[in-house]
């Protein structure tokens, strides 16, 4: 067993004047490992996500990843982190004004000033990748929501994060356009990617996590392999949640 | 008591009036690009930039929107030289009808900030753009597709009003024609003539626009 890979200590998050949308959240992830955010809504899954990319400010804790303490302090030292999560919407947030492959190398040439030949080339790999080859050319406007979120998810691997945080990306998807990006983050999975993935699709969960964190008011009340969670959940919180989402 | 309309004592002078009106679509140009890019940096300011910073833009376009282009440019031509700022008439207007149009732009492009889906500067952000890099890459574009309108029509005020630069001397087409009529006295025949080239050339300009905005957003811009 390695050092732990992500530690997220004592995590307490507030802001638009709702006082601590997160308190005091402690969580632990290895190399590899995914993670499954569940519980609620409004719970504080979503703030994790965003707070560790560096979209919310944290009031106090401290994350840790490789050994390395990522500061949120300033403008500047964001981009630390920055450089190593990197995170996919629920609403894709392509840029609507870019194809397909500019949506993916933007970023790499822009922010982090790599050569635009190289970035394209794997722009176009990323994007052959998550089953996209064809649509390289494409405007969001002309592609479904399951190849725009499926853009959006090539576009955070061309960041080569360390780490890969997955916020409802399939919540905002028709039905049946829900499996083709489940498939991609499972091919994700089996690469040995490590992420953090908020989502209600619990059977999913519970397939590609190798554990779970049930979130409710800002805290996490319970963590463990899916099977413990789901099928045998300690707290009444969890007990009510899950026998909730097992009725549907 | 008649008048004869004699236009052929006018036609000759008419190659005079088009070189003029090609220095007015110049200074319409200038004062429009120079604006805009005082517009974009302006309502960056006003959606990213710290309070102070802020409130001096807002001063800025309340004293330039309050005013008369023709005050700021009087000012800025006579006034100028007692601090040592000797300016050409052409300068003088350019820099005025720039810094006025600056003022307008600033208005309209800030509502362009505003309409932004919050969710493509959160992805930008958290890609690790810089502000500039944001505005440059991900707000431009997003202003100059759904704010293609009422910049077009900025666009057509600047044409029409850089006849204000006849008043300091500048000979674009106005100034020309004031040239001719001084010459000839045939002011019915000069201005009819001189107003007829003002409708072409902001049809055509409206035109060019109007293409120009279908094949880069495919916007529908009225024509005209």
């Amino acid at each position: 067993m390695g050092l732990t890979f992500l530690s997220i200590q004592g995590l307490s998050v507030s802001y638009g004047g709702k006082a601590d949308v997160l308190r005091d959240v402690s969580l632990d992830v290895q190399r590899g490992e995914v993670i499954g955010l569940i519980g609620p809504s409004g719970s504080g899954k979503s703030t994790i996500l965003r707070t560790l990319v560096g979209l919310l400010k944290p009031r106090s804790g401290t994350v840790t990843l490789d050994g390395q303490v990522v500061d949120y302090t300033s403008r500047a030292s964001l981009r630390g982190a920055r450089d190593r999560f990197a995170i996919v919407f629920q609403q894709y947030n392509l840029f609507q004004n870019m194809t397909a492959l500019r949506n993916v190398a933007i970023a790499p040439t822009l922010v982090k000033k790599r050569a635009k030949a190289d970035v394209e080339a794997e722009a176009r790999a990323l994007l052959a990748r998550v089953g996209l080859a064809e649509k390289v050319n494409a405007y969001p406007d002309e592609l479904s929501g399951g190849q725009q979120q499926r853009v959006a998810i090539a576009r955070a691997l061309a960041l080569k994060p360390d780490i890969l945080l997955l916020d409802e990306v399939t919540a905002a998807l028709d039905p049946e356009l829900v499996g083709e990006v489940l498939d991609t983050i499972r091919a994700l999975q089996r690469d040995g990617m490590t992420m953090l993935i908020v989502s209600h699709e619990m059977a999913f969960i519970r397939e590609v996590a190798s554990r779970v964190a049930f979130l409710d008011q800002g805290l996490i009340v319970e963590t463990g392999p899916p099977a413990e969670v789901f099928d045998q959940p300690r707290s009444p919180r969890l007990k009510e949640f899950t026998s909730r989402i097992l009725r549907h | 008591m008649g008048y004869d309309l004699i236009y052929s004592q006018v036609t000759g002078h008419v190659p005079y009036l088009l070189g003029g009106a090609l220095l007015t679509l110049q200074l319409a140009t200038i004062s429009f690009l120079v604006g805009w890019a005082i517009g974009l940096f302006n309502a960056s300011i006003l959606h990213f930039g710290p309070h102070p910073a802020r409130l001096a833009v807002q001063g800025y376009v309340t004293f330039f929107i309050n005013t008369p282009l023709l005050v700021q440019i009087f000012f800025i031509f006579f006034v100028l030289p007692d601090a040592g700022i000797l300016l050409s008439p052409y300068t003088a207007v350019a820099i005025g009808m720039s810094l006025n149009a600056g003022a307008y732009l600033t208005e309209i492009q800030r509502a362009g900030f505003q309409s932004l889906r919050r969710e493509e500067m959160d992805a930008a952000t958290a890609m690790g753009f810089s502000v500039p890099q944001m505005v440059w890459y991900v707000v431009m574009p997003h202003i100059a597709k759904t704010l293609y309108p009422p910049l077009s029509n900025q666009f057509i005020i600047q044409v029409m009003t850089t006849s204000i630069a006849a008043i300091f001397a500048v000979e674009e087409l106005t100034g020309r024609a004031y040239n001719v009529n001084s010459l000839t006295f045939r002011s019915m025949e000069v201005f009819s003539i001189v107003a007829v080239i003002y409708v072409v050339l902001t049809l055509a300009c409206s035109l060019a626009l109007a293409v120009l905005g279908r094949w880069l957003f495919r916007v529908k811009a009225r024509i005209v």
